[in-house]
């Protein structure tokens, strides 16, 4: 599905390149559940970043459903991006001015969809997710788990291929995190979502299909379960 | 799409009420503003729109040349000019004359039926028009014929109002009345038409039209003959065939001049260049003198325009200051709509959707705003502007496009800086204002109150040029004078018997008669020159004609020689008196010197010789806009149009009554009528007058929509720096040490603006003030004290919030982090 070569990320500081990430390749089928572990600075969200389009690399090669990324415009990017990649947040980060409902429907409106389908798309969504009775709320009158799970359902209203979750129960307690990653799995396996998730969490990185640990920018190790 | 730009905006709006409330108020007052200065330009522009021939009429301008130098152009031409234009020149196809009854202050118009009351009324703007005039202006005839209007001798045609007031409900058709005129005589005329003067204006702003035919003025026309060259008090207009260049013709008038008025203008000693000048431009035409009635002047047309511009633009830039500076509350909202998939344009037009639907709201306001304050703006500048929605629906629609654009324009810097956010370190939350969007924050606060300074000393120096107008001394004494109009033969008359009655009267000072006072129009003048020399010396001199205690009642002082006087019986109109700035002018060297010399004028050939007698201090006859210029008082035996009573201190009313009593009795014919001589002054200042109220008003909208746009930011910037104040308040900081920590910041904005801002508004009101020839110069203290209320200003709007903050509890503000 996607192919990192030599990856690299670097600040320059006086003479000195400051490296966060530090030469990573890295090979991601269809269908993989990822987990990404690693310290605090060692490049976890960057590298969730450069995957997800929102960050560019300062070297390397980055290949997305055999696209050269490193080589396209900003506008087949944004198309290549809209199409493919949902995104989950540690603190959700839905927008506070809208409904659930509306939260949930803003990348359709962002990908031109027509006001009746949008309307099918998200019903089914709220259906699925069994938040219908919220979906007048906003977010402020909602719990974190609660929030989160609109985090879901948007990041995938757009039937996304790839998602990206950078750790998505941060700010959740255990019982609403085992939740959301009984839903990870449940999406993993049944609708062949692929994934990739950030996590602090040996348990929750358990349910993947292959936990990558970064140390200092690189791959110190990669396993699979 | 648009929906849901407008819902989130609408949401957004009602989450930061304080914000919306201040952009909101900021941009309806300043539209509002818009809106009343564009109605007001929007009528002083339409002036003789009416006129169906209007892009063919033209009005004669002459410019008088003396000695290589020209004096200012005036629409004034001879008699006989209308009529030769119209034989020499085939592409004119019809002239017509107008000459306002330019003596009468009011002309008094009696009306007496059969069985009733007899009606007398104090009537303005009458004119003398050839018939040929309503075949080249537009007049809306609600009874009578225009084609023969004024064909016959002693007829007249009225406005509606003035038929109202004679005659009610009833006809006017083929009424008489009694007209009495100090310039056209006295005499009965028929009424052939009515018109109504509708609502558009014109620079003709007729009451009443007399026929030429059958007055005094007749006789005087007749008596000009073929001479081309002087009494230049016509009005002449001239209808062009379509198609006709004014350029082409304007080229052929110093050819008609030289053939025309060639020789005389040669005795006179000046030349003449005429020009056209078209009849939709007459009313903006402030270079030109004396005409019909006032135009409006285009600088003060600019002024007022900028003015309002730059309100909007301050309402625009409190937008743009307020939505930077809260950008990072919008921040993360980027950041997560990028991450869902939006482009920079779509966020562009999200942003840009709320400024509009801000704007739109602010429309609304103005729209309302503009209703309300139409009544109050029509007195401020003493205009008659409607609003209606449905006569004015393109204005309205003029007004929307207006408040789009106000909108796209001050949501565009926003929008471009908000959509610009990268989402990955807004998403962190490492959001920091970068030092540009800073800089171009505080460069736009500083522009904002140079717009302020730059008010305040305009109004200050305006209002100090008023101040000195009012109290300067004008060199006669302008107070406790009551002039009566003496405007029929029975009162000019009666005026010997009336000064003999009241001179019993202990409260009089003293009585005087004359042709013109000071403060109204002095119409006759002449070329006068020292004996031995010749015309082309002659000195323009305006001429009044008194009787022989007018002086001493104004209070005129002599500095050589003598006024007129009872004591010196043996006067008569061969002595004159002349100002300072005349025997001056005249080369005599010195007031002394001028004493039982001989100037002279020469008329048509014909010399007249006059001895001075005395020489006064120069006084303002005119007001302060002007210099004082040659002036001569003659002796006169009667025929005065005003007489003067000066009043000791004492009960006003008491001796108005006496002098009621007193006109009464010796004129019981005419109504009394009655002004101070000072208020007669005052009303050359009215355009002034109208700027400085204006110009204040506006000047009190912009600080204070400038002070908003800084009280929001301050409000901002406390908020923003809570933390920051509770840290340092724990580490042992005065509340005074937070407070100037807090202000010092903006209160060198403020200074930076007064520093940038007083050398434009020196240069600025140096120009204004040199249209006054007798002013009140700029100095220092202007700027002394401009700067102190800029800053005592600035530091209420910054200090309050300063305080606020300074005085909250730090324990709160740092457990609320």
């Amino acid at each position: 599905m996607l192919s990192l070569q030599h990856i690299s990320k670097y600040y320059q500081v006086g003479g000195n390149k400051n490296f966060v990430i530090n030469d990573i390749s890295l090979d991601i089928d269809e269908g993989e559940f990822i987990s990404i572990m690693g310290p605090s600075g060692s490049g976890k969200s960057t590298l969730l970043n450069i995957i997800g389009m929102l960050d560019e690399p300062t070297d390397g090669f980055h290949y997305f459903v055999d696209q050269p990324v490193h080589q396209l415009k900003e506008k087949q990017r944004a198309a290549l991006y809209k199409q493919y990649i949902g995104f989950v947040f540690q603190a959700y980060h839905l927008i506070d001015e809208l409904t659930v409902y509306e939260n949930i429907e803003t990348p359709l409106i962002y990908q031109d969809v027509k006001g009746s389908e949008r309307k099918a798309m998200v019903a089914d969504m709220l259906d699925r997710f069994q938040i219908v009775g919220k979906k007048d709320l906003f977010p402020a009158q909602l719990s974190g788990g609660q929030q989160q799970l609109v985090g879901i359902a948007r990041a995938l209203i757009a039937k996304p291929k790839l998602l990206l979750a950078d750790e998505p129960t941060g700010n959740l307690n255990s019982k609403q995190g085992e939740e959301i990653m009984e839903l990870f799995r449940k999406l993993n396996k049944e609708d062949g979502v692929t994934i990739i998730q950030v996590t602090h969490s040996e348990k929750n990185a358990e349910y993947g299909t292959r936990i990558i640990n970064l140390l200092d920018g690189r791959v110190e190790s990669s396993r699979k379960l | 799409m648009i929906k849901n730009y407008f819902k989130i905006g609408w949401r957004n709006m009602m989450k930061n009420k304080f914000f919306s409330f201040i952009n909101i108020f900021g941009l309806s007052v300043g539209l509002a503003c818009c809106m009343l200065i564009a109605l007001y330009l929007n009528y002083e522009t339409s002036f003789d729109s009416q006129h169906k021939n209007a892009p063919n009429v033209y009005q004669v301008i002459t410019a008088f040349v003396q000695n290589g130098s020209k004096r200012m152009k005036m629409p004034n031409t001879p008699a006989p000019m209308a009529g030769a234009l119209k034989q020499e020149y085939p592409e004119v196809v019809e002239t017509a004359r107008l000459l306002k009854l330019f003596i009468d202050d009011k002309t008094i118009i009696q009306y007496n039926p059969a069985n009733g009351e007899r009606k007398s009324l104090l009537e303005q703007n009458g004119f003398l028009a050839d018939q040929s005039f309503f075949k080249i202006f537009t007049y809306n005839f609600t009874e009578g014929n225009v084609a023969n209007a004024l064909t016959n001798p002693r007829t007249i045609v009225v406005s509606k109002k003035l038929a109202e007031k004679l005659f009610g409900n009833q006809p006017a058709l083929s009424k008489v009345i009694h007209v009495n005129s100090n310039t056209n005589g006295e005499q009965d005329y028929t009424i052939t038409g009515v018109f109504d003067d509708g609502k558009v204006p014109s620079h003709i702003s007729a009451n009443f039209f007399l026929s030429v035919a059958g007055g005094s003025m007749e006789g005087f026309i007749k008596r000009q003959g073929n001479d081309y060259a002087s009494n230049n008090m016509f009005y002449t207009y001239l209808l062009l065939k379509p198609g006709t260049s004014p350029a082409t013709l304007q080229a052929k008038l110093p050819t008609f001049i030289d053939k025309y008025a060639g020789k005389d203008l040669k005795n006179m000693g000046f030349q003449k260049e005429q020009s056209l000048l078209a009849l939709r431009d007459i009313h903006l035409s402030s270079e030109v003198e004396s005409n019909v009635t006032a135009p409006a002047s285009k600088t003060y047309l600019y002024v007022l325009f900028s003015i309002a511009a730059f309100t909007l633009i301050i309402a625009c830039i409190n937008f743009m200051n307020l939505s930077t500076a809260r950008s990072s509350k919008r921040s993360s909202e980027v950041g997560v709509r990028k991450v869902l998939g939006a482009e920079k344009s779509t966020l562009i037009r999200q942003f840009l959707g709320e400024s509009v639907l801000m704007t739109l709201i602010a429309f609304v306001f103005a729209i309302v705003i503009t209703l309300i304050l139409l009544p109050l703006f029509n007195q401020l500048a003493d205009k008659n502007i409607t609003l209606s929605a449905d006569k004015d629906t393109v204005l309205f629609f003029e007004f929307l496009l207006m408040a789009l654009i106000t909108g796209v324009l001050a949501g565009s810097y926003p929008a471009f800086y908000l959509s610009s956010f990268n989402p990955v370190k807004v998403l962190k939350g490492k959001l920091t204002n970068s030092l540009a969007v800073v800089a171009v924050r505080k460069g736009l606060v500083v522009f904002q109150f140079i717009i302020s300074v730059v008010l305040i000393v305009a109004s200050v120096v305006i209002a100090r040029q008023m101040n000195f107008m009012r109290t300067a001394d004008l060199g006669f004494a302008k107070d406790q004078q009551i002039v009566l109009p003496l405007r029929t033969a029975n009162a000019k008359a009666a005026y010997a018997a009336m000064k003999a009655d009241l001179q019993q009267n202990s409260q009089v000072a003293s009585i005087g008669a004359s042709a013109y006072y000071p403060g109204v129009f002095n119409p006759s003048d002449n070329l006068l020159y020292r004996e031995g020399q010749t015309t082309a010396e002659g000195r323009r001199t305006r001429l009044n004609y008194v009787d022989n205690n007018f002086l001493q009642t104004l209070d005129i002082k002599p500095v050589a020689g003598r006024l007129f006087s009872p004591a010196f019986g043996a006067d008569t109109n061969v002595n004159i008196i002349i100002n300072e700035k005349a025997a001056k002018e005249y080369g005599f060297g010195s007031a002394q010197n001028a004493i039982n010399k001989k100037i002279q004028n020469n008329y048509q050939g014909n010399t007249t010789a006059y001895t001075i007698v005395g020489v006064v201090k120069d006084f303002h006859y005119e007001d302060l806009h002007l210099p004082v210029t040659p002036y001569g008082f003659l002796l006169n035996t009667g025929g005065y149009n005003y007489m003067v009573i000066h009043a000791k201190q004492g009960n006003m009313a008491s001796m108005l009554k006496t002098i009621e009593a007193s006109w009464k009795k010796y004129d019981p014919n005419d109504p009394f009528d009655y002004t101070f001589m000072d208020d007669d002054f005052q009303k050359n200042y009215q355009a002034d007058t109208r700027l400085a109220g204006i110009v204040s008003y506006f000047t009190v909208v912009a600080i204070l929509i400038s002070c908003l746009g800084l009280f929001g930011l301050a409000a901002f910037s406390a908020e923003q720096r809570t933390k920051e104040i509770g840290v340092r308040k724990v580490l042992g900081a005065s509340v005074k040490t937070i407070v100037s920590l807090l202000s010092v910041d903006f209160l060198k904005l403020i200074i930076a603006s007064v520093i940038i801002a007083s050398p434009i508004a020196w240069w600025l009101m140096n120009k204004w003030l040199q249209a006054f020839a007798y002013r009140k110069d700029i100095d220092w203290t202007i700027f002394a004290y401009t700067a102190t209320i800029a800053i005592f200003i600035g530091l209420i709007t910054i200090g309050s919030q300063a305080l606020k903050a300074a005085l909250a509890n730090p324990v709160k503000s740092l457990r609320s982090e």
